[in-house]
């Protein structure tokens, strides 16, 4: 097949399900468009500690994929992007993306951090605030980045981070106009470098894509939990399963040492609750993954120090995989404490910061209270807040959960009520990382067969 | 037997090795980020003048596309066979690199890469002099090691069109339909008479309780439409040989033998019900029943409105010393006990379990057969339920976690949920195809996360519960995957592999065998008059060079990291002062990653250590070490990929297990061992590069 008549696939998502579908149908001759609505690819995957049941460091699995995609002729990252239009043509997709503006000049910024040493505005972190992560305005997304480069956060551009002390934003000239910024410290230390990389005045991009198929890879992200509940963004020292994710990771903003927001000290004795986004008012579904993900962090936990303690409350154990049930008995090996049952509430100590979980003892029916200096949350996991609507604009159905719906899923695994368009990994619902890679080379093959 | 007919070679460019090296070398400022700390203009001074180089350039931004343009000139103009550049990190910009050479007419694998921002400007920032010198010996040992640099060139393997798919249940039929849609020919062998599998067992599919009947009539007629597809039911495999686009198969049915040829595989053997014999009275009481039992009796409409009480037992041979939890049991207990309390309103049906595992959405209907009036009884692994049986009839006695008693249930019908194994024939059949599985005959897939559908070997993959058990969901998605996996060298034509691979030369080659054995990816094969002649196939080797390491003879050498090119490195960082330094032998992957992210953190650390990097710390054999301990060097450090993380699967165990015996022999030899370190890193570990770098130091009296 000529370059000029080589068919395409678009890949809705960058995370690991959307990697994997476009390496292989590149891999399988076609053109590929991956596009991500961050400035990176990687996905949730490339924030995670380690993976179960084996403990493989994730990015360490990832990053290479990553560097794959970069460098594979036939793949295209449209990274910061968003499907805007689609419209079926004798049999092929037209699609309307729009590429946002990351204010850097993707040929010249190689990350070499200059603009981000002088950049004044230190910000929480969109992952990590809880646990302590900043960034400044000007940054890279995450250290192994792809593509690894800088991006201006939107906020400053618009000059709306200026009380914040933001040296952008106060002049009276429109930088779409203006080419000659005297005013942004980023633009200046990049120009001092000699590469004029950060552009203020960068525009949004429209992008017209002529696609044979579309493969939705969305996602999925962690359950966010009302203020309040079992003390989250109440009492410091209650996190969420992703945040003692980050806690765990070398690449955190604790650089791996599992240790309080409250005060930096090393915890004793954490306590993680399951099924914590569940119930009346949360979620009506397993989120599948969470029974897996304490026992990884307990038995990490346990690897950093085998003196702390830890135990875990949950209902029921789902060890649904291939070595799930032996690493859930792995965790119990090491000590972890297994306490069937749902505690009642969470109390905190102004004092140390410690809490107090009330529980009912199954075995005794006893009410019994216990001391904590850390609570973690599993809260699961929910889609993509983007998902409904990229559903309108792909005109495809989402289920009432928010994930995008099989029209037949035994007899038509993956496919959607419209020819052409597939799904892949979290946008189906919850997954973990191996399903997510069969699907996605599932999905990978409708893309390219004839229908 | 010689490869050459078979083997179309691709000469990327040109350039033989045999010339003269004529070494440029291009020193990178980054900006300020080299040159801050570096002083970039003495280190290009210093290596205009290193033996071999013609030419030494400074550059602000060596990457950039002006700079890109000034390399290929200069290239040309000096006539240059090998290129050093001295600048960021080969894990990102090495394939630039390369191809801007190759552009320029050299050969790319003639390009060496020296790291002065991650290992030096970035990490060594408080004293310039100490920055230089060491941005000079890195660049010393680049221009030694890439004098003696060979050209490299792309192999490729031609592969045809033709899939052998074994096993006729949802997985292969699946797999079949959509390889045989590209119009490739497909060979569908099922050991049964009839095709479908495990389909033909069950009455509906959990969780929706779709008829297993119609999903099968859908899944073969999807086959059956197609004329290049050959199906041999109540088949046996009886040989497999060869390797990628290139498998002889003999499959026999009924005593009659056919041969053919094959270039890809899919394995999609299912999995099987582990017997229940003598558990439970199963065998003894006809009414004590497998779930897969159950299906056909429900099926048969035997149970519905037939049996009054109906106690299912969860985890029977699951979830216990020898495996772990069997995946589906738990929707399909729930589908069942729905099908059979809506038929009978009055049956009581229990479901004794230890955790109700019902994923996503099967918690719906967990919770709506709940209502409908399934009872559910929890019960501790610790006190299983024991079946009883007076006056005839069956009764469940068991401890109730959650009541806090016992509980004594009466059974017409007992219905074990039991594990899975893989059927009878998988241990036949891996021997045959050379992969691994584990105890219950579940294969080994290549990564448990990132390459669920291929094994370790190229050529063949891994659909459905022949992994694992899985819901039938899952399997048609797995079918789907695999057949991608197989679709893909088929339809490029040909496997490739970089230009880093195993070379042997056979002069000294006693034929032990263990280069064969040792190659995690069947990419070395005897052969020869007396089947013991090793010889690479090329295509599929990956370059870890394992088999090189271990190599008793030292006949077997790895593209761009041969002995002699890795030892020119050590001996030239090793000229001067010796004794102030760490010789630490890095792997690619993981553990360059986190010198990388140590650079990238700006982690400040000790200045000993000079880096020579190996895709894989398997590659580092006993001599090297020992080599640069007689050269003098303060210490020796070996990186690798953190347990179990390895990109030639088990690469850093083979490192591991060689160090360990080095280190007795060297202690036999009177060498100091304390000088030999090995540190295992995940590409996230910055942190603890540093840490060892300051333990190193201070233990081997540096600071």
């Amino acid at each position: 097949m000529s370059e000029a008549e080589k068919e395409s696939v678009l890949i809705v998502g960058g995370g690991i399900a959307g990697i994997t579908a476009a390496l292989n149908v590149a891999d399988y001759g076609y053109k590929a468009y991956l596009l991500d609505d961050t400035p990176s690819i990687g996905g949730l995957m490339a924030r995670l500690d380690k993976t179960f049941p084996t403990n493989d460091c994730s990015i360490c699995i990832e990053a290479p994929k990553m560097y794959e995609v970069k460098s594979h002729e036939n793949i295209e990252i449209v990274a910061n992007a968003d499907v805007r239009k689609v419209e079926a043509v004798d049999g092929h997709f037209k699609v309307r993306v729009l590429k946002r503006a990351i204010f850097i000049d993707e040929e010249k910024c190689n990350a070499c951090g200059k603009c981000v040493e002088k950049c004044p505005v230190t910000i929480p972190d969109e992952l990590d605030a809880r646990i302590g992560g900043t960034r400044k305005l000007i940054s890279v997304p995450f250290p192994q980045a792809v593509p690894n480069m800088n991006y201006v956060n939107i906020l400053c551009r618009t000059g709306k981070m200026r009380d914040k002390g933001a040296c952008v934003g106060g002049c009276v000239v429109d930088c779409s106009q203006c080419r000659e910024c005297g005013v942004a410290m980023c633009v200046k230390a990049c120009r001092d470098e000699g590469k004029g990389a950060v552009m203020l005045w960068q525009k949004d991009q429209w992008l017209d894509l002529k696609v044979k198929s579309i493969i939705v890879a969305t996602g999925v992200k962690t359950a966010p939990l009302e203020k309040g509940t079992w003390g989250l963004d109440v009492y410091p020292n209650v996190i969420d399963y992703m945040n003692f994710e980050r806690t765990m990771n070398s690449g955190g903003p604790t650089l791996g040492e599992i240790v309080r927001p409250s005060d930096g000290h090393h915890a004793h004795k954490i306590a993680w609750i399951q099924c914590a986004g569940r119930g009346e008012k949360g979620l009506n579904y397993c989120s599948k993954v969470c029974c897996m993900v304490a026992a990884k962090q307990t038995i990490i936990t346990k690897e950093h120090d085998p003196n702390v303690e830890c135990a875990v409350f949950y209902n029921n154990q789902t060890c649904y995989g291939k070595g799930f049930d032996e690493f859930y008995k792995k965790a119990s090996s090491l000590g972890v404490r297994y306490i069937v049952g749902k505690p009642f509430d969470v109390t905190e100590d102004p004092e140390t910061h410690n809490l107090t979980i009330r529980y009912e003892d199954e075995s005794t029916g006893e009410i019994k209270e216990e001391e904590f200096e850390m609570l973690v949350l599993s809260t699961g996991l929910v889609p993509n807040e983007r998902n409904e609507r990229l559903a309108k604009v792909l005109k495809i159905e989402l289920d009432h959960n928010g994930f995008f719906k099989e029209a037949e899923p035994l007899s038509k695994p993956l496919e959607t009520a419209v020819p052409g368009i597939y799904l892949a990994g979290g946008a189906t619902g919850p997954i973990d990382i191996s399903e997510s890679v069969a699907q996605a080379t599932a999905a990978g093959m409708k893309a390219v067969s004839k229908r | 037997m010689g490869m050459s007919d078979e083997t179309e070679v691709k000469k990327e460019a040109a350039g033989t090795g045999e010339e003269e090296a004529r070494v440029g070398v291009f020193v990178c400022d980054c900006g300020s980020n080299i040159q801050g700390a570096v002083r970039c203009a003495d280190v290009r001074d210093f290596a205009a003048d290193l033996p071999g180089v013609v030419s030494a350039e400074e550059g602000k931004w060596i990457c950039s596309v002006d700079f890109l343009n000034r390399m290929k000139a200069s290239v040309q103009e000096n006539n240059l066979n090998r290129v050093v550049v001295a600048c960021c990190t080969p894990r990102t910009h090495e394939k630039l690199f390369r191809k801007t050479v190759a552009e320029a007419g050299m050969n790319p694998y003639q390009l060496e890469f020296v790291s002065t921002r991650e290992q030096v400007s970035w990490v060594h920032r408080t004293n310039q002099d100490v920055a230089t010198d060491k941005a000079k010996d890195l660049v010393k040992m680049g221009v030694a090691k890439a004098r003696l640099l060979e050209p490299g060139e792309e192999i490729r393997l031609p592969v045809g069109q033709k899939c052998l798919i074994i096993g006729g249940g949802a997985a292969g039929l699946t797999a079949a339909a959509a390889v045989a849609s590209q119009g490739y020919q497909v060979y569908l062998v099922e050991r049964e008479k009839e095709l479908g599998g495990l389909l033909n067992k069950i009455g509906t599919v959990a969780p929706e309780g779709d008829v297993a009947a119609e999903l099968k009539a859908t899944l073969v007629d999807a086959v059956k439409k197609y004329d290049n597809v050959t199906i041999f039911t109540g088949a046996k495999i009886e040989n497999i040989e060869g390797y990628i686009g290139n498998y002889k198969v003999k499959v026999s049915v009924d005593g009659q033998e056919t041969e053919f040829g094959a270039d890809t595989i899919i394995v999609a053997t299912g999995m099987a019900e582990i017997d229940c014999m003598g558990q439970f009275l199963y065998g003894e009481d006809p009414n004590v029943v497998t779930q897969l039992q159950l299906e056909g009796m429900l099926k048969d409409g035997a149970v519905q409105g037939k049996k009054k009480n109906v106690v299912f037992i969860q985890c029977v041979n699951s979830r216990n010393e020898q495996r772990g939890c069997c995946t589906v049991g738990c929707s399909v207990s729930v589908k069942n006990a729905r099908a059979i309390k809506q038929a009978d309103p009055d049956a009581n049906v229990y479901v004794v379990y230890r955790d109700m595992i019902t994923v996503k959405e099967e918690y719906v209907h967990l919770k709506e057969v709940m209502k409908e009036g399934v009872n559910f009884v929890r019960y501790d692994v610790e006190k299983p339920p024991v079946v009883q049986k007076a006056d005839g009839s069956l009764a469940v006695k068991v401890y109730d976690v959650l009541l806090g008693q016992e509980v004594e249930l009466p059974a017409d019908l007992v219905v074990l949920t039991t594990g899975f194994c893989g059927p009878e024939g998988v241990s036949d059949l891996r021997g045959l195809l050379k992969v691994s599985a584990n105890a219950d005959n579940f294969y080994q897939e290549q990564h448990i996360k990132l390459g669920p559908l291929d094994f370790a070997a190229a050529g063949i993959y891994l659909a459905g519960s022949a992994r694992n058990p899985k819901p039938m969901k899952d399997v048609r998605d797995e079918g789907y995957g695999a057949a991608m996996r197989a679709s893909i060298p088929m339809t490029r034509g040909f496997v490739e592999a970089e230009g880093i691979v195993a070379k042997i030369d056979h002069t000294n080659c006693i034929e032990c065998g263990i280069c064969s054995k040792k190659c995690p990816y069947g990419a070395i094969k005897l052969g020869g008059e007396k089947g013991k002649t090793p010889q690479v196939i090329e295509a599929l080797c990956k370059g870890c060079g394992t088999c090189a390491a271990d190599c008793p003879k030292e006949c077997i050498q790895i593209v761009h990291f041969t002995d002699e090119q890795l030892m020119a490195a050590v001996d030239a960082a090793l000229e001067e002062n010796p004794e102030k330094k760490v010789i630490a032998f890095v792997c690619h992957w993981c553990a360059h990653g986190a010198v990388d992210i140590a650079g990238v953190g700006r982690m400040e650390y000790p200045t000993p250590v000079r880096i020579v990097r190996v895709m894989c710390s398997a590659r580092v054999a006993q001599r090297f070490v020992q080599h640069a301990l007689d050269k003098g060097a303060a210490g020796v450090l070996v990186a690798g990929c953190e347990f179990p993380t390895c990109h030639y699967i088990t690469g850093n165990y083979e490192c591991k297990d060689r160090l360990e015996k080095l280190r007795k022999k060297l202690d036999k030899k009177g060498y100091d061992t304390s000088k030999v370190w090995e540190v295992w890193l995940s590409a996230a570990m910055g942190p603890k590069w540093v840490a060892t770098q300051k333990e190193m130091v201070k233990a081997l009296g540096l600071e």
